[in-house]
């Protein structure tokens, strides 16, 4: 109903003759744009279309045609930490963007500055009838809350959660098995500290078995990965020490970097942690003392390029499937409301990834001792605990 | 400049006005400048000469067409239309809802920040006093209210009160503290409000992130236990999910009468007021300027600490860290009022109004948020300007005019006559 006002605010400006309004020949868009009627009738929500019509019979049809089309609408509600964070957020992006090239599919960001706003925004979404949004895809815990409402709300309309678990029959939850993982990079810390080994700007000394841990926030989904990671640890060899850490915040660099300085003088070979921007400071660290460091949520060899030279690897947590997924699901119609996928090793949910720069030069045996505990996990041989008091 | 200080009321509408305009302008021309920059596969507007207002009739093409991936009136259309939603046939839906939530926050933090103007004193501490304020009603609340949770109406009667009691001590306490400093250690307040902002913001989050203290053991986030339904401002006419109450907005308005009722006919308002003015004229007056100054930031902070309590009341139900910008907000939103406690109403609605706005362009249209926060800066800028070099010019100007009758709208401190 907005837009009813809007087309009259259009159509009134346009009267007045103040400002020419153009959807005919001759529209380009910016800079690359390709020019094209067609298009312009096709695409729900483009603001063209109130200029070249003069009645309002017409338009309606227009709407209505739109309606109808194929195309698959998905509004993403962002984390607070919004884009250009370098990781969670900007890889669900890399998700949905990945959707788009291979469907018809189109879909609008917004990204809430506040926990107060999520609701607003989910509400935003599920109320917009122009274009209509067949998923509403809401990325990050912080947002469960909120959604659990909204969700209540708007039961004709499907919702995503990655990272919780919103029980509501329109509500996809999307977790990870992030405790898989953690359990493979812990393998390779524990086989590397085991032995002398030296790549890059860092080095393990063969007489110390000793790893380290940090944390974002301590709470039960960064425990996950700290429990996995001690398992992984122990059972390469049940001696090696784990030290672990929370700093208590996801965003203090130079925390994560006094954490981690005083897990390598202390004797650490190789430190993992869970605690997004508060581990460029893990890795500062682990340049500053010629130690190995491992990555998260992202191939961090690559997204902080900087440190490519001591990050053995990184446990990916592939955010972007669990967007790609949902939406996939949407496009064919059978999206489930009301269930939880786990993506775990299997689903390539989480994996252990390389890094950019020294994983040609970690020894095979090391990878082969990876990769079957990949598959031990994934056959049920291995199983891993996600709670840091079993682990 | 003598000229802006001694325009009327009138002409002050005016010159906001045709700033509004200017800012809009300039603003459109920046949107499509953007919309150049980036590509898109159609174009949201075209620029045409002749527009398709002459073609349709005359036939043939444009001579001129250049078409922007942003259009600028759907763009503006979006931020102040849309911040009212379809007000005409719902008049609660939810996007109003959030311009009144907004709107009814600002309210508290802009009276704040203008008590402590009109004394002289500039309270950048606003921010800090709202989210202690907000702290203690949310900790505070959690153990009072479960127990009369029973007692049903009866029970909010007690906890909304209550609430917004401990939210203005919380705020008052730390609102004094600077005013202390200031008083009677000549610590300059701009720079201990400043600071005291942070301390707020870390003593926040080291209560709320540990479960031995009040975080939430049931959540993943740092939150405290939600507030049972009786201790939150009831919805009324709006939905429980849009998180607004007229109550709340009816005490926010009440609170800007009564400030304004304070400063223009109390003796203590009498002595604020011309502190604010000239301060060694009110101490020759009889005025204790020290008493004056600690209690215009308690004053000051109690409000904003009721914001807070509003914010955890209405909006949250819980205390989060991470609270919004409201206090900073509330500066700006008591110059563009001219420090007036009843201008602060329609500043904070314009402002409400904005942020609300916002939102609903990020979700219609492809413009970024960044974009989107441009032209936010720019309305305020301009809005705000001729009002800042006014108050300038007052301050430091002599512009004083001997027949002058003191403006209405500024509580009549231009004209410097005090009955």
């Amino acid at each position: 109903m907005r837009d009813f006002d809007r087309r009259e605010f259009i159509k009134t400006t346009g009267a007045l003759g103040t400002v020419g309004l153009a959807g005919l020949a001759g529209c380009t868009g910016g800079p690359g744009g390709d020019d094209d009627e067609e298009t312009t009738t096709e695409e729900p929500g483009t603001e063209t279309e109130s200029g070249d019509d003069s009645d309002d019979s017409d338009e309606t049809t227009t709407e209505a045609d739109s309606e109808d089309s194929e195309t698959t609408n998905v509004g993403m509600v962002y984390a607070t930490g919004g884009l250009g964070d370098g990781s969670f957020n900007d890889q669900a992006q890399e998700g949905i963007q990945q959707a788009v090239e291979d469907f018809d599919v189109e879909y609008e960001d917004a990204e809430p500055d506040e926990v107060a706003q999520f609701g607003n925004y989910q509400q935003q979404f599920a109320s917009s009838t122009d274009p209509d949004y067949d998923l509403v895809s809401c990325i990050g815990f912080l947002q469960a809350d909120a959604l659990s409402e909204t969700a209540q709300n708007y039961p004709e309309q499907n919702f995503q959660i990655v990272d919780s678990v919103v029980e509501a029959d329109n509500v996809g939850s999307y977790v990870f098995r992030e405790h898989e993982g953690s359990y493979l990079v812990g393998i390779l810390a524990g086989q590397l500290t085991s032995m002398s080994f030296s790549a890059g700007a860092g080095s393990t000394a063969s007489d110390s078995t000793n790893v380290g841990f940090v944390g974002g926030v301590e709470g039960s989904l960064i425990g996950k990965f700290e429990a996995g990671f001690t398992a992984g640890v122990k059972a390469v060899n049940e001696d090696i020490d784990v030290q672990s850490t929370y700093v208590g915040d996801f965003n203090d660099p130079s925390g994560g970097k006094e954490a981690a300085l005083s897990m390598y003088s202390s004797g650490s070979d190789v430190v993992y942690h869970a605690a997004g921007n508060t581990g460029t400071g893990v890795f500062q660290a682990a340049q500053e003392e010629g130690r190995f460091a491992i990555g998260v949520d992202r191939d961090q060899s690559v997204t902080k390029s900087n440190y490519a030279d001591v990050i053995l690897a990184s446990m990916v947590k592939r955010v972007d499937t669990a967007v790609y997924n949902a939406v996939e699901a949407t496009v064919n119609g059978n999206f489930e409301g009301g269930a939880l996928t786990t993506l775990g090793l299997p689903e390539d949910g989480v994996a252990c990834v390389y890094g950019d720069q020294l994983g040609s030069e970690i020894p095979e045996d090391v990878k082969t001792a990876v990769t079957d505990a990949r598959q031990g996990i994934i056959d049920g041989d291995i199983s891993v605990p996600d709670d840091p008091s079993n682990a | 400049m003598g000229r802006l200080v001694r325009a009327s009321g009138f002409e002050r509408f005016l010159i906001s006005a045709s700033a509004l305009l200017l800012s809009v302008l300039i603003g459109a021309v920046i949107v499509l400048g953007a919309g150049r920059m980036t590509s898109c596969e159609t174009a949201a507007y075209t620029l045409a000469f002749p527009g398709a207002f002459v073609t349709q009739f005359v036939g043939g093409d444009a001579l001129f067409a250049m078409g922007f991936c942003y259009d600028p009136i759907a763009l503006y259309d979006l931020l102040f239309l849309g911040a009212l939603g379809d007000i005409l046939n719902d008049p609660t839906n939810g996007q109003f809802a959030t311009t009144i939530a907004e709107t009814t926050i600002l309210l508290f933090t802009g009276v704040a920040v203008a008590v402590a103007f009109r004394a002289g004193i500039f309270n950048i501490g606003a921010q800090g006093q709202l989210v202690m304020g907000a702290l203690v009603t949310g900790v505070v609340l959690v153990y009072v209210a479960p127990p009369l949770a029973g007692l049903g109406v009866f029970a909010a009667v007690i906890l909304l009160p209550l609430g917004l009691l401990l939210g203005a001590f919380a705020g008052g306490v730390y609102g004094a503290v600077p005013g202390a400093l200031k008083a009677y250690a000549d610590a300059n307040e701009v720079i201990t409000t400043i600071m005291l902002n942070f301390v707020a913001t870390s003593i926040a989050l080291f209560f709320v992130s540990r479960e031995q203290f009040f975080k939430d053991p049931e959540s993943f986030a740092n939150q405290t236990v939600s507030l049972p339904d009786v201790a939150m401002f009831p919805e009324l006419v709006f939905r429980a999910r849009d998180d607004v109450s007229l109550l709340a907005l009816a005490f926010g308005i009440a609170v800007l009468v009564g400030v304004w009722y304070l400063l223009r006919h109390t003796s203590f308002g009498y002595d604020l007021r011309t502190s604010g003015l000239q301060p060694d004229a009110a101490e020759y007056g009889g005025v204790d300027a020290d008493r004056t100054i600690v209690s215009s930031m308690t004053l000051s902070g109690a409000l904003a600490g009721i914001g807070g309590a509003v914010y955890v009341m209405m909006v949250l139900g819980n205390f989060q860290p991470g609270v919004p910008s409201y206090g900073f907000d509330g500066i700006t939103v008591s110059i563009l009022a001219g420090n007036n406690p009843l201008g602060v109403g329609f500043a904070a609605l314009l402002f409400g109004i904005l942020k609300s706005g916002s939102i609903v362009v990020q979700v219609g249209s492809d413009v970024p948020p960044a974009l989107v926060g441009v032209l936010r800066g720019l309305i305020i800028l301009f809005v705000a300007m001729p009002e800042f070099f006014r108050m300038a010019g007052r301050k430091f100007g002599s512009f004083h005019q001997p027949g002058e009758q003191p403006v209405a709208t500024d509580g009549g401190t231009g004209g410097g006559v005090d009955e």
